[in-house]
């Protein structure tokens, strides 16, 4: 039933059902959760009017700094902007204190599993993970066996996605370890929030994120070569047609550094510089969000015009340093995720203080007996898949799609995972009335010296409804995110 | 500064300038012909499409030269590079690969004025041009003014006020150097009166001649003030004056874009022009020639780097060029 202008946003009796999942907000119908009750009395208060025009500014301001990414596919260069909703998510500070532990303990651990798999390959010869898996990985480089990253960092920047199932339970759905995305988001969230909402934040003890450009670039200038005294440091972006380019932007101006494409750089003796107009300078430290395979034509895609001939060389001269490293993929793997609770007993001794989504590897023969037998219940990705693109979604996919994905399993096994469906917590969103959708959450984890998280993500909801895919690609939306300070 | 960069702010502040000039000649027909003579009116139009030296491209699909024909080859025509839609498209194109060197507050009026024109329907225009030609100017004159508000002075601001001076003086210039032929025939008073009054207003400069010569509008008067007058914004010499200004900031080592600039403003500010004949076309012919070098020396000293370190991987670099 839509609502009438006058009516509030959530109207003490009445639509808002939580239904059978883990509701991030109600603890019963009706029944806010303790840390978001301030938040239910000014949704309480507040009209459908004055909500909608106060979305309506947002998206006006959205719109007019050309806040957007770009969706492939459909019409070439097509800009839209990230729809986004106005109701926050709250984290208390024991969850938040429980999920910082987890990513530190968790990035940690891949970042020494980084540097085994290309020296010394301990784990594999202790055979803790299966050798051919993690040789047979597309974003395994065998260019970097043997290359010494300052600091031994190699994910200086990891997107770490986590979604909560049917008992609230945090866990981790997959390691973004190559160049993640969303961190411009999570800070224009926080901007638009703060401007339509500041006396809830006055309520709330909200934390902050801004810090997050600087600390980001005092993660950068501590992996620079050590002979750079003051290191320059520069973002490398595929160019204004990337998906992503509104965010290589909104970091290199954030940051204060030089927002370079490939044609800027030069290569001369391991060493590299940039055009500028009073000639060349020297470039220390390279921010790249351009992948592996664009780095550089000399080692990898003889085609791309987004890298520079040299660079690879030079990073393995220690001229220059790469964050993230080359070959970083290898560790987010879809398949390799599956060994990441391994890794962390291997390397830290530890046990994993967020957990795995049980999955099932189309590479192991009884794993794929498993996945062939109960299509229709899984999620099925490809490896290499990302963005929501080519995944099968068991539950509401068609006897054809499923056939389809059977028979592409049966030929490349290597290429498939399957997880079951995740209950994925839900919580309410705003269209036209309030309702339930899905969400999960991607914190920033920084390591250079010393590993840390900024309190607070992007959290990504499921518009569409029902759907389970959060991917902005796939119609996802965002909202803010909220770290209490207690 | 990246050369890409460089390069990519001055044709940002050029690109913007000339979504102006050319709406603001638009915008001047449109009303100073409302009671002009038939064959006065065709004769003004195609000036326009001379102006930007299209003529063969518009031949190829409009046979008269009508405000409503002129307007949308002008305004929006895929075929002309220049139309105020391309200029404004390119401007955020250019703005958008260097976004982190604008502020803000820049870059929101370049985007609100992309989407004024890209989503504005022709037939809207034509219907109310009036309320278009003016969003457009301000359009541009909030972009130039939020960027002396809110950019600090440095290279990116040169760069930008650099583009932009250049492109004004070469508007002013090239509308110069058509009307001053018709300037010079022998016609009815009352005719040169409506011309010279068209051309200072398309230069903004009416009411600002007015208030210095209160006499008739005589045309040689006229020309001396849209070409030598160094305290009127959109006058070829106070344009140059500026983009000097700029060039010196920013010149480092480079000198032969500083000489070319300095060149042609030198001429101008030691000229005197009392009558107009052949000499005039010839001064305005040099100076349009002036800054076409000015515009290639900027280019060669600043957007390639040409000092190239000998080496396998600098070679390559230069190949793929």
């Amino acid at each position: 039933m839509p609502t009438s202008s006058n009516t509030p946003v959530l109207p003490l009796e009445g639509h808002y059902q939580p239904g059978a999942f883990f509701d991030e907000m109600f603890e019963a119908p009706g029944l806010p959760r303790a840390h978001y009750r301030v938040l239910a009395e000014q949704l309480t208060a507040l009209s459908v009017d004055e909500f909608e025009q106060r979305r309506h500014a947002v998206d006006v301001s959205f719109l007019n700094q050309g806040i957007g990414f770009t969706v492939y596919g459909e019409e070439e260069g097509l800009e839209r902007i990230f729809p986004f909703d106005l109701i926050p998510r709250v984290i208390p500070q024991d969850e938040w204190a429980h999920i910082e532990r987890g990513l530190i303990q968790r990035v940690g651990a891949l970042n020494m599993f980084l540097e085994d798999v290309y020296h010394g390959q301990q784990i594999l010869r202790d055979g803790r993970i299966p050798a051919e898996l993690v040789f047979g990985a597309t974003h395994f480089r065998r260019e970097m066996i043997g290359v010494d990253p300052p600091n031994g960092v190699y994910a200086h920047v990891a997107g770490v996605d986590i979604v909560r199932d049917g008992r609230g339970e945090y866990l981790v759905l997959e390691d973004n370890l190559r160049s993640p995305s969303g961190a411009s988001y999570m800070l224009e969230n926080r901007a638009a929030m703060k401007r339509e909402f500041a006396p809830l934040f006055a309520r709330y003890g909200v934390l902050g994120i801004d810090q997050y450009p600087q600390e980001l670039l005092a993660a950068l200038r501590q992996v620079a070569p050590a002979a750079a005294a003051v290191p320059t440091v520069v973002l490398l972006t595929p160019g204004v047609h990337n998906s992503a380019y509104f965010e290589h932007s909104f970091l290199a101006r954030h940051m204060g550094i030089e927002l370079v494409e490939g044609g800027d750089l030069l290569c001369h003796d391991d060493v590299v510089y940039m055009r500028t107009t009073q000639g060349l300078q020297r470039v220390d430290v390279i921010y790249r969000r351009v992948d592996d395979e664009f780095l550089d034509p000399l080692i990898f895609r003889k085609d791309s015009m987004l890298g520079a001939p040299g660079l690879l060389n030079a990073y393995r001269a220690g001229n220059v340093t790469l964050a993230n490293a080359p070959g970083t993929g290898v560790a987010d793997d879809k398949a390799v995720y599956r060994y990441v609770p391994d890794m962390i007993r291997y390397y830290l001794s530890e046990e994993p203080i967020l957990g795995n989504v049980p999955t099932y590897l189309g590479a192991d023969e009884a794993d794929r007996r498993y996945m062939l037998g109960h299509l229709d219940e899984l999620v099925v990705k490809t490896v290499n898949g990302s963005g929501g693109y080519g995944m099968l979604i068991g539950p509401v996919s068609s006897k054809s799609e499923r056939e389809l994905f059977r028979s592409q399993i049966e030929a490349e096994p290597r290429e498939f995972v399957a997880q079951p469906t995740i209950a994925l917590s839900r919580m309410p969103i705003f269209l036209e009335e309030l309702r339930p959708a899905h969400v999960d959450l991607r914190p920033f984890v920084l390591s250079s010296r010393i590993t840390s998280v900024v309190p607070g993500g992007l959290t990504r909801a499921a518009l569409r409804e029902g759907s389970l895919v959060v991917n902005s690609s796939q119609g996802g939306g965002s909202k803010d995110t909220w770290v209490l300070r207690s | 500064m990246l050369s890409r960069v460089a390069e990519s702010l001055y044709w940002t502040g050029r690109c913007i300038e000339r979504a102006e000039d050319t709406s603001r000649l638009l915008h001047v027909n449109f009303h100073g012909l409302l009671d002009a003579e038939q064959a006065d009116s065709g004769r003004a139009w195609r000036e326009l499409v001379l102006l930007i030296g299209l003529d063969d491209v518009y031949r190829e699909h409009f046979d008269e030269y009508t405000a409503q024909t002129v307007t949308e080859f002008m305004l929006w025509h895929p075929a002309n590079p220049d139309a105020v839609t391309a200029c404004v498209a390119r401007a955020r194109e250019n703005a958008r690969g260097v976004r982190e060197q604008l502020s803000i507050e820049m870059w929101e009026h370049l985007n609100r004025l992309h989407l004024l024109v890209s989503r504005t329907r022709p037939t809207a225009v034509l219907a109310s041009p009036h309320e278009f030609f003016v969003r457009i100017r301000e359009g541009s004159h909030a972009f130039q003014g939020v960027m002396k508000a809110t950019l600090p002075r440095g290279e990116a601001y040169e760069f930008l006020e650099l583009g932009t001076h250049l492109e004004r003086a070469d508007a002013t210039a090239r509308l110069l150097a058509i009307k001053v032929p018709g300037l010079t025939e022998a016609e009815p008073t009352s005719v040169t009166h409506e011309r010279l009054a068209r051309l200072l207003k398309s230069c903004g400069a009416f009411e600002a001649f007015r208030k210095q010569e209160s006499d008739e509008l005589r045309p040689a008067q006229v020309v001396a003030y849209l070409l030598l007058e160094r305290r009127l914004p959109r006058a070829v010499c106070f344009s140059l004056e500026l983009a000097l200004a700029a060039i010196r900031a920013i010149s480092g080592p480079a000198l032969r874009p500083e000489m070319a600039i300095g060149r042609v403003f030198s001429e101008l500010a030691f000229t005197e022009l009392v009558t107009l004949d052949a000499s005039t076309e010839l001064l305005l012919g040099r100076v349009i020639r002036g800054l076409g070098d000015a515009a290639d020396e900027i280019a060669a000293a600043y957007f390639t780097t040409r000092v190239i370190p000998p080496g396998p991987y600098a070679q390559q670099m230069q190949q793929q060029q």
